[in-house]
């Protein structure tokens, strides 16, 4: 999202109409290489599962275990954000602020309400994780 | 931009938990804070930050750090067993203080009483609950003690037990009021009405209803 640096700040509780951003290309449709790079930064469902080595064989289970405990934490986390304001920090110096709603699986897009963005507030908006570095909130 | 901290995987990523660490997004960009976890999906850092202010009790202000946006994690120092306590029970569910026996004991009834009623198959498994053979539900017999393989009869039964109506003091006594509130098995309520409507239909003027029936 690009933001034109020297405007005057707007009234942030302005609501906006939803806006449709471009979605990539329809990964049922044909003619698109699932492998080329297009496809991969726009139609990526999903993160591939990391491969293990054959050397590691005895390590599965610890590994899993700790998969495991590490997510189990993870997914806690994103219990306790939901419903919560949450200040998102992403590329571009941009810092917005929306009401935690839920993350995909994969962490790949997160679903906000009340966004506050310099145009308005968004109703209800999706935040692509590749834009986002990182974002906080109160406990 | 993907550095090195995505690829380390679980067994590395745990070593830095409970842990406090400097990460880096940017070029003067900087992250510190005591590290929850990490999201084995996404390698998302969660830094959590103590702020004990006087007024009671103390907050904490929680950053999550996306995976692909770190650039170098640095270790700072480890935590004290105080800090590693606090952390790890910071977000786990409030512990429910434990029942006694014999309350876990009505509670299994009456959770397996609102099962019967609604017509899903139940049976008693020592302290555990069977349901359809699919899932099991443990004490305290909450909507969190379901335990299945089954999503959907997961769910189903999730729902269920969170719309059961609250127990009332005297399971025994099976007052009239009991009956009513729950209307799938009480014969009173349900047998009535469609004979009111039935002797409601028949005094209706006939005439009317021949007219209505005859137009298209």
């Amino acid at each position: 999202m690009q933001i034109t640096g020297g405007n005057k700040k707007l009234n942030m509780a302005t609501p906006v109409s939803v806006l449709r951003l471009p979605k990539g290309p329809d990964p049922n449709s044909r003619g698109f290489d699932p492998k080329s790079p297009r496809f991969i930064a726009l139609c990526r469902t999903s993160i591939p599962t990391s491969a293990v080595s054959e050397a590691d064989v005895e390590q599965l289970p610890k590994e899993q275990h700790a998969r495991s405990v590490l997510r189990e934490s993870f997914l806690r986390c994103l219990l306790s954000v939901t419903n919560k304001k949450v200040q998102f920090h992403m590329y571009e110096r941009v810092k917005v602020e929306a009401t935690f709603g839920a993350s995909d699986i994969d962490v790949m897009n997160f679903q906000v309400s009340d966004l506050h963005t310099p145009i308005g507030v968004q109703k209800e908006a999706l935040i692509r994780c590749q834009d986002v570095i990182s974002f906080s909130f109160d406990a | 931009m993907q550095c090195g901290w995505s690829l380390l995987g679980p067994l590395q990523w745990i070593r830095y938990i409970n842990k406090q660490v400097k990460v880096k997004t940017g070029k003067d960009e900087e992250h510190r804070g005591w590290l929850l976890t990490v999201d084995p999906v996404s390698a998302s850092l969660v830094l959590v930050n103590f702020h004990d202010d006087a007024v009671g009790g103390g907050r904490a202000s929680v950053q999550v750090v996306m995976g692909h946006a770190v650039q170098e994690v640095q270790v700072l120092q480890d935590a004290d067993q105080e800090t590693t306590e606090r952390l790890q029970s910071s977000f786990l569910p409030p512990r429910a203080r434990p029942l006694a026996p014999e309350q876990l004991g009505q509670r299994r009834a009456g959770v397996r009483r609102w099962l019967e009623e609604n017509r899903v198959p139940v049976q008693e498994d020592g302290e555990e609950l069977l349901v359809a053979g699919a899932l099991t539900i443990m004490a305290p017999y909450g909507p969190e003690d379901c335990c299945s393989s089954n999503q959907i009869i997961l769910d189903r039964v999730q729902r269920l037990i969170q719309s059961q109506p609250a127990a009332l003091p005297n399971h025994g006594v099976e007052s009239p009021n009991h009956r009513a509130e729950a209307p799938n098995h009480s014969a009173a309520l349900p047998a009535n009405q469609p004979i009111q409507r039935l002797i409601q239909s028949q005094t209706a003027p006939p005439a009317d209803q021949s007219e209505r029936s005859s137009c298209d």
